[in-house]
Formats: C-alpha cells, structure tokens, sequence
C-alpha cells in the first residue's frame, strides 16, 4: 500500500508518536510518557528528523512532572528535543518487516549525543510503524541532579518509542 | 592533494545530507503548535509563612508541618533548643487541578482552621498568552484557646476569624517570581473597642533561584489599618526554600510565631530583629502523596 503511495508522497510523517522512559533504580522506578511527538522521513534519502515538546511527558507522580519541567530539564528555555539522522540500507519500497539501525544525533538541552538505534519497520496498510528501544546516559545532557536525589535517578535511561507514519502532503 | 580534495568532497555532501534533515526538521517545527509552557511560579504552596498561588493537581495530598520556634527574653532559661514552639499539622487534598481544601491545627496559639483555594487563572506564555496566575483564597480558623477574663466575649461567632485573599504571581524568568497578595481579614476575639474588625493588607512575596533546587524567597505584609489598642508589627520573613522529590522542606527566620493568616498578619507583637523573642526559627515540612498514576487512564 505504502509504495503505492510511496511512490507520489517523497515523505511520510508521524504526528502523535509515543516516547516514553525508564529509570530504574533500587531507590524508586520513574517512568514518563510522551504523546506529542512528531517523526518526518525522507523516503529517497532514508533521513528522519524526530521533534519532541518535553513539557508534554506525562509521569506518574504530577509533582514529578513540575520537577522535570522546572528543575531538570528547564523546559521554558529548551522546550524541545529533537534528533535527526539516516536509517542505515533503508528500503522503502520493500512490503514487509525490516530492522534497521539509524544513526543520529539527539539534541537536548543544548547537549548532542550521537546514537545508533536499531529500529522496526514495519508497514500496517496505509502506515509505516517504526519502533524500537534503546538507552541513553544521563550525564551527556548536563542535568543538575541535587547529590541527595543522586541515588534516585539511573545514569542510564532506557527510551522507548513507537511513531505511525503516514504519506505527508505539502501544503 | 587528491585526499584532501576527496575529504572535502565528503564534508560538502556530508553537509548536505545533514542540511536536508534540518529542513525535516524545520518542516516538523511547522507542523507542531507551539504552546509556551510556564513551569511551576514557586512549587511550593507556601512562599514562606503564606499562601503562594501553587495548588496541587487532583488526587494529590499535603502533609503539612509547620513549626517555629523562639526563646524568651530571660537569660536564664534552661530550655532545651528553644524556650517555646508552635507547630501546625494540616492535611490538604486536591479535588481538582484548581481547587484545593485543606484543615489544620496549631498548638501554641490553639486555632483550629480551614481553607479553600482556588486556582482562577495560570500563567501562559506566547503571543496568546496570559501574563499572571492568579488564585483565591478563603479560610476559616477558630480559636479555641481558655480566656480566663470574664469581659471578653468569647462564643463561637466571637471565636472565628475570615482571611481573604486574592494572590498574584508572575513568573518573571527561571530564576525569579513574585507575588502581590491583597487580603483581607475579619476577627473580633478580645478587641477593644476602638480596634478595628475588619484589617486590610497587601502581602508581597519573591522567589529567587540559587540553584535547581533550592532557592531564597522573602515575604512581607504590609497592613493599611492595625490594631490600635495595642501595638503590632508586620510580618517578615527571609528563608530557604528546598525541593527533595516528594518532599519539600523551608527555613525561614521570621518576626511572626503565628502561622494562621488572621494571625500572623494582625498579631505579630515584635519587630523583626535579632532579639529574642523576636527572633523566630521556622522550619516547614510538606510531604506530597500521589493517590493517582496519571500514567493510568
């Protein structure tokens, strides 16, 4: 389906991506979850940029999201995070599943980490699903995290994340 | 030579992959509205001794602690720490993101009391945005206290005492936020006659970050009418306020015992200074529980 398509529409777009986020330690698990993430992917160049508002991370804990927004991330300043990068020997005309990896760089805060993702793709009728997992340390984006809440708060956060892309069209 | 050509060749087309996904980017700027967010104006529900226009979400409750403590004027006082203290417990439970209701008890100045509040207005950032956050405030508080003089008149319409207040807060940058408080307070336990029942005061209020989470606050109030039978001072305090998750700790030194609204803006009996009993060491406590996972629908 998505070929045909494919074929007119160069690009395909995911408005209402899901990210979400895992910290675990022995002290207290956190997990937060993003709808409002937005994916664009470049059928004939294989490049995807990926933008995410961080004030629309959801936690279990509603203080935990002031905390977030306020003390961690300071999401007035750096309201957005955003990664751009290739899926690696993409072929977006074949009709089934692949794994692929995608090369990157994720942009938050200010601070710029390099990643590689491996990454489902995955066509469902009209829409190209990627998912996958992958983690990321905390220390790469200059976080001010208070020594006494040290123990709380893992290095390394797990990501995860699913976009539905459907053909984008120019306005 | 070749290699170097060949390096720049690569940079160039680098280059350009790189430039096509910032136009993907810029396409994704595009679509995504942009809603400017205003992080918490001062976290806490308390800038120091009074209200801030904070108000927890739904289903959440505060544990409260309030504490200050002093000494007397005598020399010769074999108190341990301090010669006397004041504590006040309470329990504050949101029913919705904007309204919380809270009930309270203090020990040294026997008020039991209660309040309401409001959030009316939040602030919003952007060109369609909304420059204060605003919240309202009513409380109740009753004085339980044995008055031993036969003259005053002490029923229980004599007992209670009304606070409204009308708070107003920006955040002016990730460091700095202020508060105007304009209140009103209505009490007649043990006046004179000549005092008036009904006090009118502005209250001001700022926070200001020292880091991420912790920072100075100081507030004032600032009466237009006072008691006249006997002299009372306006309430200060200079403290620091400390955020630790779920618990939220501040320290303030203070001219004011009391930490009931109709209290501690028409009653202080002191100047701020650091005399004794002048002096106050206040220390509060709120400790926040979640009784709903807003990860679940």
């Amino acid at each position: 389906m998505l070929l045909c398509q494919g074929a007119q529409a160069q690009k395909i777009i995911g408005r209402q991506g899901q990210v979400s986020f895992f910290s675990y330690t022995s002290v207290e698990n956190i997990k937060a979850r993003n709808n409002q993430v937005s994916s664009i992917i470049d059928l004939e160049s294989s490049d995807i940029a990926v933008s995410m508002l961080m004030n629309a991370f959801v936690f279990e804990k509603a203080l935990m999201r002031e905390h977030f927004n306020e003390s961690y991330i300071e999401t007035d300043i750096h309201p957005k995070a955003s990664f751009i990068g290739k899926i690696m020997d993409f072929d977006p005309n074949l009709d089934a599943f692949q794994v692929k990896i995608i090369k990157g760089t994720f942009t938050m805060r200010g601070m710029s980490e390099d990643l590689e993702i491996k990454t489902k793709i995955e066509p469902q009728g009209n829409l190209l699903v990627l998912s996958g997992t992958f983690e990321t340390k905390v220390e790469a984006y200059d976080i001010n995290i208070p020594p006494l809440l040290a123990g709380n708060i893992a290095k390394t956060i797990t990501v995860d994340f699913i976009i539905e892309h459907e053909p984008y069209v120019e306005n | 030579m070749l290699k170097i050509k060949l390096g720049i060749l690569v940079l160039v087309f680098g280059a350009i992959g790189h430039a096509n996904a910032q136009d993907l980017l810029s396409i994704l700027d595009n679509e995504t509205a942009d809603t400017p967010y205003v992080p918490a104006t001062f976290k806490m529900t308390r800038i120091a001794f009074g209200h801030s226009t904070e108000v927890r979400p739904k289903n959440v409750l505060e544990i409260f602690v309030a504490n200050r403590f002093w000494n007397l004027p005598t020399e010769s006082s074999q108190s341990f720490v301090a010669d006397r203290m004041n504590s006040r417990i309470a329990l504050e439970y949101s029913f919705s993101d904007r309204l919380t209701f809270g009930l309270g008890a203090s020990t040294f100045d026997h008020l039991f009391d209660g309040f309401l509040k409001y959030r009316l207005a939040l602030q919003k950032g952007g060109d369609k945005g909304w420059p204060v956050t605003i919240t309202l405030f009513q409380n109740a508080s009753y004085d339980s206290s044995a008055i031993p003089d036969q003259t005053i008149s002490d029923g229980f319409s004599d007992r209670v005492a009304f606070t409204t207040q009308v708070l107003i807060s920006r955040r002016f940058s990730k460091n700095f936020s202020f508060q105007l408080s304009p209140t009103l307070v209505n009490r007649s336990l043990g006046l004179a006659n000549e005092d008036p029942t009904s006090i009118f005061a502005l209250g001001a209020g700022l926070r200001y970050k020292l880091g991420s989470h912790v920072s100075f606050v100081t507030e004032y109030y600032a009466r237009f009418n006072e008691l006249e039978s006997r002299e009372t001072f306006s309430p200060v305090a200079f403290g620091v306020n400390w955020e630790l998750g779920d618990l939220m700790l501040q320290f303030m030194l203070t001219n004011s015992w009391f930490m009931v609204e109709d209290s501690f803006i028409t009653k202080p009996r002191f100047n701020f200074n650091f005399r004794n009993p002048n002096l106050n060491f206040g220390f509060n406590a709120t400790y926040v529980i979640h009784f709903k996972n807003r990860l679940k629908p």
